[in-house]
C-alpha cells in the first residue's frame, strides 16, 4: 500500500495545475494518468488561449501543455504515474489503481479528481457509420498523429469546439462542407465564427442532420431545416457531400469513477450532466475529496487550470496551515469569478447557482456593449458594429491604424499587453472590449499576431493614390511570397479582388501567426479581411 | 420522421432507438431495468455513449425530468480488467 | 493519408515499422497508435456490430467509447486507439465480443 499526502487523478490541465500548486507548497503528490503522456486534451489545442495574460492567455494550448509538463517534472515531490488507471474508490479511503498489469493500492490524505469529460453522442439515422467521429477523435488524428481525418468534414455543432476544430481541420488541409447548428444562433465565440466565415465555410443555423449516407463509410449527409419550435420544416431536406461527420454536440463530465465514492451529485444540463456538489474550494460532500476541471462542470481549459490551482492550494493550506496559501486562494477565486462574469459565463453561473441554492444573478456584470444579434446569426459583424470601431476619416487618412473587430464580451486581455506603444486602453477587467487610442497607434501590426481571436487588422487607407493596405493574421500553408499576387476575400470568404503581398512578418516572435500586409484597390480597404494563395 | 430502426442508441450492445422505445412500451422504465433486460450500459464503454440518451428517452416517455430519474449503480472495478491483473502478486505489500 | 506539412505543428515520426491487419501488411511509425496507422492507410471500417453486422469504425479515439476493440497479438478486446504499433504486430478485427481465450 502506498501512502501519500495528495492523489491527483488525471493529468490534464486541471490535474497538472493542481499537482503543481500543491507540490509548490511542500505537499507530496502522486499524479495518476491513464494515458502514456500528460496533457489531456490540452496537447491537441493548437490555437491561442483566451483568459487573462496572467494565466497563459495568448499562448497556444500545445505550448501551455509543454510548460506545465516541464514544471511537473521539476518537482521531486510529484510522483507521476503514467499508464495507470484508477479502478476503484473504497469507503476506507483506499484507491485501487491498475498499473503495469498489477493492482496497487494507494491511501492518500486528500484526493483531487480531475478526470475531465467525454463527448456526447447524437441520434440520427445511420449514426454509427465509419467516418462519424467525435471532435476529440478528429483532433487526435490530425494534431497528435499527423493523419488526415478525412477530405471533407461536416461539423455538427457550432459551439467553441465545433468552430475551433473546423478551423484546425482547414489548417490541416481538410475542406469543411459546413458547420451545422440546430439553434438559430452560433453557439461559440463570435471571433471563432468570423475566422471560419472569412475562409468561406458555410454555417447553417437552424439546421440539423437527419441521416448519414453511405454503405461502408460516410459518403454524405441529409440535412433539414428547423422551425422556431425545433421541428423539422417538411420539404427542407437537402444532401451534402462529405466523407466524415464530426460530432461536436457537447461534453459531459466523466464522473463514473467519482460516483463510486458516494459523493452527492446533481443533474445540471447547464454544466453538461451529473456534477458533484462541492464547496467554493471544490471539496465534495466527501471530506478530503476534491474535484477540478471539466469533471466538476463543463467549462473552458482556462477555468479548469484555475480550479485545479484552487483545489491544490486548498489541500496544501489545510495540510500545512499556512495563511499565505489562503491569500493566494482568494486571488484565484477572484480570477475564476472574473472568467465567468460576462455573458459567455451565463450558463455556468446559472448551473452553479442551482448547485449552491444561491439566488441566480441573471444579469451579467458586463452586459454586451454592441448589438451582436446579426453577428450571432451570420458569423459576420453588422455594419453598425464595424462603424463603431473605425477611426474617423482624418485618422484613417493620416497613416496605418489598428482596428479591433472584437464585439463580444469574452474574458480575454492579451491585446492590451501586446502594444509596444500602449495604444490599447488598459482593462480593469478582462471582460472589457479593446479600445484603440488612435492618436498613439502607429499601425505596427504587433497586436495583429497577438490577438487569440485573430480579430485585429491594420488599415493603411492612403498607402498610395489608388491603393490601400490591409495587415491581417494568416495561419495557413502555403505562405504567400512577398510581391506575389493573391486572391483577396471579404468577411464572408467571397473573393472581392486580387492583391499584392507587400510584407510578411514570420519570425519566432510571431509563433506561426504570419502577419501579412496586402495591397488592395482603395475601394476594398474595409472589406478585405483574408487572402487565398493561388498557386 | 427519422427511421428509428436505423438510429443506433447503444453502440456496444448494437441496440436501436426503435428497440429501446419498444422496451419502454413493454414497461421497462428505469435505467436499471433496461440495463438488466437488454444489457444497455453494460458493454465495454459502460454507458458513457448511450447513458445520457437513454435517460432522455426514459424521461420523455415517463414524463419526468432527467434529474428525477434513478441513476445507475457504480461499482468497482472501473473499466475492463483481467483476472491476472487482480490476482497477480501473491504477497500483499 | 498523413499530413506532411502543417502551419503550426511539426510531426516528428519515429522509425517506420510494419504490422499486419487481417493478414494485410500495413506500415506505421513508432509512437503511433494502431488506429492512426490504419486510418493513414485509409482503413476506416474496423469491425461489424455483433448483432446486425453494421460496419463500424472509430468514434472517440481516446479510449472511452470502446468502438475500436481488436485482437492484438492474440489478446482480444484491445483498444487500438490508445495502443501503439510495434514492428511485427498481428492485428485482427473481431466481432465485438472477442473470444474467451
Amino acid at each position: 500500500m502506498i501512502k501519500t499526502d495528495l492523489l491527483v487523478v488525471g493529468a490534464g490541465p486541471a490535474g497538472m495545475a493542481a499537482s503543481i500548486s500543491a507540490a509548490k507548497n511542500g505537499i507530496n503528490v502522486i499524479l495518476l494518468e491513464e494515458n502514456e503522456r500528460v496533457g489531456g486534451q490540452l496537447i491537441k489545442q493548437t490555437h491561442r488561449f483566451f483568459g487573462s495574460q496572467k494565466e497563459h492567455a495568448g499562448i497556444r494550448g500545445i505550448h501551455i501543455a509543454e510548460d506545465l509538463k516541464k514544471e511537473i517534472e521539476s518537482y521531486k515531490n510529484i510522483e507521476l504515474m503514467l499508464s495507470a488507471t484508477l479502478m476503484g474508490i473504497y469507503e476506507d479511503g483506499i484507491f485501487t489503481v491498475l498499473k503495469d498489469d498489477k493492482m496497487i493500492k494507494i491511501k492518500p490524505e486528500k484526493t483531487i479528481m480531475a478526470t475531465g469529460a467525454f463527448e456526447k453522442y447524437l441520434l440520427f439515422e445511420n449514426n454509427d457509420l465509419p467516418g462519424i467521429y467525435g471532435a476529440g477523435a478528429v483532433q487526435t488524428l490530425m494534431n497528435i498523429n499527423g493523419v488526415l481525418p478525412a477530405k471533407k468534414v461536416l461539423m455538427i455543432g457550432s459551439g467553441n469546439i465545433g468552430l475551433i476544430v473546423s478551423y484546425q481541420l482547414m489548417q490541416a488541409g481538410v475542406e469543411i462542407a459546413g458547420v451545422i447548428e440546430a439553434s438559430n444562433k452560433i453557439g461559440g465565440y463570435m471571433v471563432h465564427a468570423a475566422k471560419l466565415k472569412r475562409l468561406g465555410v458555410p454555417i447553417y443555423t437552424s439546421h440539423t442532420i437527419e441521416k448519414a449516407i453511405g454503405n461502408e463509410r460516410v459518403e454524405g449527409a441529409l440535412l433539414h431545416k428547423l422551425d422556431s419550435n425545433w421541428n423539422k420544416i417538411e420539404g427542407s431536406e437537402f444532401e451534402i457531400d462529405c466523407d466524415c461527420i464530426c460530432l461536436a454536440v457537447g461534453l459531459s463530465p466523466l464522473t463514473d469513477i467519482l460516483f463510486q465514492s458516494g459523493c452527492a451529485v446533481k443533474y445540471l444540463p447547464e454544466l453538461g450532466g451529473y456534477v458533484p456538489y462541492r464547496d467554493e474550494h471544490l471539496e465534495t460532500s466527501i471530506k478530503g475529496l476534491y474535484v477540478a476541471g471539466d469533471v466538476s462542470g463543463i467549462e473552458e481549459a482556462t477555468g479548469a487550470m484555475v480550479e485545479g490551482e484552487i483545489a491544490g492550494l486548498h489541500v496544501a493550506g489545510t495540510l500545512k496551515q499556512d495563511d499565505k496559501i489562503f491569500e493566494r486562494i482568494k486571488e484565484m477565486k477572484e480570477e475564476l469569478r472574473s472568467l465567468r462574469a460576462g455573458p459567455v459565463g451565463h450558463k455556468i453561473r446559472e448551473g452553479l447557482s442551482k448547485l449552491y441554492d444561491e439566488i441566480y444573478v441573471e444579469e451579467d456584470e458586463f452586459p454586451e456593449v454592441y448589438d451582436i444579434e446579426f453577428f450571432r446569426k451570420t458569423g459576420t459583424p453588422s455594419e453598425e458594429n464595424l462603424k463603431a470601431v473605425m477611426p474617423d476619416e482624418e485618422r484613417l487618412n493620416k497613416g496605418p491604424v489598428a482596428v479591433t473587430e472584437c464585439f463580444q464580451r469574452i474574458p480575454c486581455d492579451p491585446c492590451v499587453y501586446s502594444c509596444p506603444y500602449n495604444a490599447i486602453k488598459p482593462f480593469e477587467d478582462m471582460n472589457e472590449l479593446p479600445e484603440v487610442i488612435f492618436e498613439k497607434c502607429i499601425g505596427c501590426g504587433i497586436c495583429v499576431g497577438k490577438c487569440p481571436g485573430l480579430a485585429i487588422f491594420v488599415l493603411n487607407k492612403n498607402y498610395s493614390e489608388t491603393t490601400s493596405t490591409v495587415t491581417l493574421p494568416y495561419e495557413f500553408l502555403p505562405k504567400p511570397a512577398k510581391e506575389s499576387i493573391v486572391d483577396v476575400l471579404d468577411r464572408s470568404g467571397a473573393k472581392i479582388c486580387e492583391g499584392k503581398i507587400i510584407r510578411i512578418l514570420d519570425g519566432k516572435a510571431q509563433d506561426k501567426t504570419s502577419i501579412v500586409t496586402v495591397e488592395v484597390p482603395k475601394e476594398f480597404y474595409n472589406q478585405a479581411r483574408n487572402i487565398k494563395v493561388v498557386l | 420522421m427519422m427511421k428509428e430502426e436505423n438510429i443506433v442508441i447503444c453502440r456496444c450492445e448494437d441496440f436501436t432507438l426503435k428497440e429501446l422505445r419498444e422496451l419502454l412500451e413493454q414497461g421497462f422504465n428505469t435505467v436499471e431495468e433496461i440495463k438488466r433486460v437488454a444489457r444497455l450500459g453494460m458493454g465495454p464503454c459502460q454507458g458513457k455513449t448511450c447513458g445520457p440518451l437513454i435517460k432522455r428517452e426514459i424521461a420523455k416517455y415517463t414524463k419526468q425530468k432527467i434529474e428525477d430519474l434513478d441513476r445507475e449503480a457504480s461499482r468497482p472495478p472501473y473499466g475492463g480488467i483481467m483476472f491476472g491483473q487482480v490476482v497477480g502478486d501473491d504477497i500483499e505489500k | 493519408m498523413r499530413i506532411e506539412q502543417h502551419p503550426i505543428l511539426d510531426f516528428k515520426r519515429g522509425n517506420k515499422i510494419h504490422f499486419t491487419f487481417d493478414g494485410k501488411e500495413v506500415f506505421g511509425y513508432e509512437g503511433e497508435t494502431i488506429s492512426a496507422a490504419l486510418h493513414a492507410s485509409d482503413i476506416v471500417k474496423l469491425s461489424e456490430s455483433f448483432r446486425t453486422h453494421r460496419p463500424r469504425g472509430l468514434f472517440c479515439a481516446i479510449g472511452h467509447c470502446s468502438s475500436c476493440l481488436m485482437t492484438v497479438d492474440g489478446i482480444p478486446n484491445v483498444r487500438i486507439c490508445v495502443t501503439n504499433v510495434k514492428d511485427g504486430m498481428i492485428v485482427e478485427s473481431q466481432k465485438p465480443r472477442g473470444g474467451i481465450v
